[in-house]
This record gives C-alpha cells, sequence and structure tokens, in this order.
C-alpha cells in the first residue's frame, strides 16, 4: 500500500514539475507526501531547514556567487576575455573558442555554471553575433561552456560534494583541474570544426603583441585565479576563506585599480548575486531533507542492490554514470548531487573506484546536465540573455554535448586525470 | 512622508536584509582571514555569526524570488499552455506555497521556541542569542505568504483584464 501512495506522489510531483512549479516545491511536496505516508515528522522539515545550511564550508557558495558579479563588474571579465580572443582569435572560430576559453578563465575564479554563462554570454554572444557566427550557435556555445563552472576550481558543487561525503573539499577542487580543461579544450575542437565547416566568424590577425598587452591587462583576473589555485592547493585557505578573499579582492581591484567599480553600485551587484543565492540555497536545504526521507525508504539499499547486481567493475560504474545523467535531465545541479551522491559514492567505491576520483566523474556528469533536456539551466539562462528559443538553443547545443559525453567517458576510464595532480592513484 | 517610507519598506524589505546580511557576512569573512594571515588573530565568533547571517539571506532570497517570481522551474510547458490554464497553474503555484509555508512556519517556530527557551547562545559570543537569527526562518516565509498573496492577487486581476499573466523571469535584469 505504502509504495503504491508513494509512487501516486512521485507521479503527482512529476506532473507538477511539468506544469512548471518551482523544483524547490516539487521537491518539497515530495518530502511532505513521502513523510506523512511512512510517518516521518514533518518536524525534520522544520529543522533541516536551519540545520542543513548550518555549514561554515557552505558559505563558499554565496561568496563565490558574489566574485562572479564582481570580476564582471569591475571589468576583469572583460578583460580575461580580450586576453583569450588575443590567443585564440587568428583561428577560425576564433572567437566561439575564446567564449571557451574566458568561461574556463572565469570558472577558475568563480564556482558556478550558471554565473560563467551569464557574463561571459553577456560578453561574448553580441561579439559572436556580429562577427558572423549563427547567432543560435553562438549562444549553444556561451550555454556549453558555460558547464565547465563547476568543474574547473573553485567550485560550488564540489563543496557540497565534499560536505556531504566528508571529502577534502581543497583535493576535490585539485581533481577537477584536469578534467575542466580537457572539457574546454574538447568543446573548442568542436566550435573550430563547425566554424571551419559553416565558415563562420572573421579571422584576425595573429599578434604576439596583442597577447602580451591583452595579457598584461588581465593580469588581476590571473592574480585572482591564482590567490585562488594557491590558498587551496597550499592549504592556507579553507575553501570558504579563499572565497572570502576572493570577494574582498575583486571589489578592491574594482574600486582602486579598474576603477570601474563603484561603491554605490554594490548593492545593486548583491541583490542580483543575492537573487541567485536564494534560489540555490534553498534547494540546497529541501534537498537534504529529500535524502534524509529517501534514506528512510530504504532507497539507498534498493538502489545499491540493483546496481551492484550488474557485476564487475565498468557495468557498475556505467550504470552510476546513466543514473547521475538521467537524474541530472530533470534535475537541478544541487539536489542532484545531495540526493544521489551519498547513495551512488558507496557503491563506486565498492568496486574500488578512488573517493576523488568519483566525484569527479559524478559531477563532469551532473555539469554536463547543465544542457541536457527537459530541464537544462544554463539553456534557460542563455536562451534569457540572448532571447532565442529554448528548442532552438537545444539543437545547436548537440554537437557540444556529444563531445561532453565521450570526454565524461575519458574521464571515467583515466583516474590520473583526476588524481595525477594529487599523487596519482592510490595517493 | 509616512506613506513614503512605508511604501518602500513594502517594496524593499528583503532587499535590505539581503544586502545587510551579504554585506556583513563577506565582509567578517574577509577581515578574519586577513587578520588571521597576516596578524595570527581571530574573533571566535568569526565562523558561527556569518552562518546565521547566511540564513537571513537564503530565506529573505526566497521570499524575494518569490515576489519576483524567480525560481527555478521547468517554463517550457506552462509558457504554451492557453490564458486559462496558466491562471490554473498560478493558482496551483499558491496553493503549494501556502501550504508548505504553513507546514515551515509552525515548525520553524517550534525551533526558535526551543532555542530561546534554553538561553541558546551562539558560539563564540557571549551575550548573541541564537534565536534571534533562527527567526529568520519564520519571519522569512510569512513575508513570503504574503508576496504569494499580492501576486496572486494580481493574477487574478490580470486574468478578469484578459491581461497577459505575469509569469516571471530568471533575474531582475
Amino acid at each position: 500500500m505504502d509504495s503504491l501512495l508513494i509512487s501516486l506522489i512521485s507521479l503527482g510531483v512529476t506532473v507538477f514539475f511539468i506544469l512548471g512549479v518551482p523544483i524547490f516545491l516539487v521537491i518539497g511536496f515530495w518530502v511532505v507526501g513521502v513523510s506523512l505516508v511512512i510517518d516521518f515528522t514533518l518536524a525534520n522539515i522544520g529543522v533541516t531547514l536551519y540545520e542543513g545550511l548550518n555549514f561554515y564550508g557552505l558559505l563558499a557558495l554565496p561568496l563565490f556567487i558574489l566574485t562572479g558579479d564582481l570580476i564582471n563588474a569591475a571589468g576583469i571579465a572583460k578583460r580575461l576575455v580580450d586576453f583569450a580572443y588575443a590567443l585564440l582569435g587568428w583561428l577560425r572560430g576564433g572567437l566561439g573558442m575564446a567564449s571557451l576559453g574566458s568561461c574556463g578563465l572565469f570558472a577558475a575564479i568563480s564556482g558556478s555554471n550558471s554565473a560563467t554563462t551569464a557574463t561571459i554570454g553577456s560578453i561574448m554572444h553580441p561579439a559572436m553575433k556580429e562577427s558572423g557566427y549563427d547567432t543560435r550557435f553562438a549562444a549553444a556555445t556561451i550555454a556549453a561552456g558555460g558547464t565547465v563552472g563547476i568543474i574547473i576550481p573553485p567550485s560550488i558543487i564540489f563543496i557540497v560534494y565534499g560536505f556531504m561525503l566528508n571529502l577534502p573539499i581543497g583535493d576535490l577542487f585539485i581533481g577537477g583541474l584536469i578534467p575542466g580543461a580537457l572539457m574546454v579544450f574538447t568543446m573548442m575542437l568542436i566550435c573550430y570544426l563547425l566554424s571551419r565547416r559553416n565558415k563562420w566568424g572573421t579571422i584576425a590577425p595573429f599578434s604576439p603583441k596583442k597577447i602580451a598587452t591583452t595579457g598584461t591587462k588581465a593580469w588581476l583576473g590571473f592574480l585572482a585565479i591564482g590567490i585562488v589555485i594557491w590558498g587551496i592547493y597550499s592549504g592556507a585557505f579553507s575553501p570558504t576563506e579563499a572565497a572570502g578573499v576572493t570577494t574582498g579582492f575583486c571589489l578592491l581591484a574594482g574600486v582602486f585599480v579598474t576603477r570601474e567599480l563603484s561603491l554605490k553600485s554594490l548593492p545593486k551587484i548583491m541583490m542580483r548575486s543575492g537573487q541567485i543565492t536564494g534560489m540555490l540555497a534553498p534547494l540546497i536545504a529541501i534537498s537534504i531533507v529529500m535524502q534524509q526521507v529517501l534514506s528512510q525508504l530504504g532507497a539507498k539499499e534498493y538502489i545499491t542492490e540493483v546496481v551492484t547486481s550488474l557485476g564487475g567493475f565498468y557495468p557498475v560504474l556505467f550504470a552510476c554514470m546513466i543514473i547521475v545523467l538521467l537524474a541530472g535531465t530533470v534535475l537541478e545541479s544541487l539536489p542532484n548531487t545531495i540526493i544521489l551522491a551519498p547513495i551512488l559514492a558507496p557503491i563506486a567505491a565498492s568496486i574500488g573506484v578512488d573517493p576523488i576520483h568519483f566525484a569527479v566523474i559524478f559531477l563532469v556528469g551532473d555539469a554536463i546536465g547543465f544542457i541536457t533536456p527537459p530541464y537544462g539551466l544554463n539553456l534557460y539562462v542563455a536562451s534569457g540573455i540572448t532571447n532565442i528559443p529554448y528548442l532552438k538553443l537545444l539543437y545547436y547545443t548537440m554537437p557540444y554535448l556529444a563531445a561532453l559525453l565521450i570526454t565524461w567517458v575519458v574521464v571515467a576510464l583515466v583516474p590520473d586525470l583526476s588524481l595525477i595532480l594529487l599523487g596519482g592513484i592510490g595517493k | 512622508m509616512i506613506k513614503s517610507v512605508f511604501s518602500r519598506i513594502h517594496d524593499d524589505i528583503e532587499k535590505w536584509i539581503m544586502v545587510i546580511s551579504y554585506g556583513a557576512m563577506a565582509s567578517i569573512i574577509f577581515v578574519e582571514v586577513i587578520r588571521r594571515f597576516f596578524f595570527n588573530q581571530q574573533a571566535a565568533w568569526s565562523t558561527t555569526i556569518p552562518i546565521y547571517l547566511f540564513l537571513w539571506l537564503t530565506w529573505m532570497g526566497t521570499s524575494y524570488n518569490t515576489k519576483q517570481r524567480s525560481h527555478l522551474r521547468f517554463s517550457e510547458v506552462r509558457d504554451r499552455l492557453s490564458q486559462k490554464g496558466q491562471f490554473l497553474t498560478l493558482i496551483l503555484d499558491a496553493v503549494l506555497w501556502y501550504i508548505f509555508g504553513i507546514i515551515v512556519i509552525y515548525f520553524s517556530i517550534e525551533q526558535v521556541q526551543i532555542s530561546y527557551d534554553n538561553f541558546a547562545i551562539v558560539q563564540g559570543t557571549d551575550d548573541v542569542m541564537q534565536w534571534w537569527f533562527y527567526l529568520a526562518t519564520p519571519l522569512a516565509w510569512s513575508l513570503l505568504l504574503y508576496r504569494v498573496t499580492r501576486n496572486l492577487m494580481e493574477d487574478i486581476q490580470y486574468y478578469k483584464q484578459g491581461k497577459p499573466l505575469i509569469q516571471g523571469k530568471m533575474l531582475d535584469d
């Protein structure tokens, strides 16, 4: 009887999702419905909406979101974009590749996929359009490019993953460096091939002088990247502290060095970041409640039994990956991580996958979920800033999606890509 | 004058609380890291107070996003519904917010009460009470339900007048 009711509740909230009910409420009503069925106290909701967020490491989330908006307002993002264009603009599809490279650089200071797409997209999409690219392809490029936001450190979702599974966040960040760079290069290759075939974009002359000039102008961006990576890698700062230092650095740099940021504009910038925090943080809290209810239901044991019954290393690993990918098509990345990581990570560990390597596999899959239909957040963001309909954008994202899926499999099959910087397998 | 002050509070209360808590949280973390790094000094409350400020930011942000109708959702089907269909889904949203909001307010007040009764103090401080911060959840959710009501009234008015209904967008700008 209980399982029938739970199935009906799950079906009901799926209808809510399709009808466009906010995802927070979709998860919330599943939690309320199932809690009532299995007699799990609703008081847990009141406790976890507070306790779920009571973790110092989680403060990196609002801080890295704010950093993203500050480097944009301070003109640092634009300088990084100029540098990336000087470096790649002499190739066919150079501006598109520069967009992807800029996404990688932006991701190394900020920690969010959507912020990466929103910031780089608002700068690069008009430029790509003007330069003769298909406007839908240009929008698809920034939507796909944004996926590296959570893989190249720092990353909000790595922090949440580390929090859920008690893994060192610094190690997770380092693990994401090479796979993130690989994602950028694979997407650049796709951009180059498609631009060459369709003769999109114009080719700028190769100029070492321009590279040097723009590179020098972007020094603040490189310094910010350096502070984050060095601070966390050396252990000088915790990820939250690194986020705080980078936020302060970008603010001071914007006010006193680039002088493009006025203190008067600060409340508006903080409101923008606050609005994003107000979307994501409640999702974290409610997803933790859902994870607890799933745990009461014995979902972990059930999924473990089904997946491990496949037998063998590769079938189990690929089954875990497929679950992440399928869930990512409908779930936002944070709920996906909070709900699935505690279930799948122990399964992966049981077949001998290094926990840091599996975290990277899991989160690359999660990042790909940002551009998978029906619910791909980056597609919404890119559609919002370019006014290109969601479905048209989706079509042009497909080549990037295919490239990212192949990269994902490579990341899964070659553990050293994630672990070499940490001393290799069995470190 | 009084009307104008009230009107600004009415329109912007979430914004003010979000900016204050965000600014205070980021400043405390930045200043205290610098103090620790260069002077080997750090206030004991610098790792606890920011978490509580984050609570205020989060739940006021939730209310603000409700006001702006900008919570994350799958919009492809709803955008293609008739005006009546869209109106019904907006009513569905409101009903769901009410039910969930009442559950949250009821049980989070219980948390505030427990904290108040136990004289719970924020770690690293002598006299900062935890319940001041716990209050964020029930207060913000009450405000959220007020915003839901306002939006619903607006939807009913638009629907009656045959105007296109407001679906909201992801970010303000």
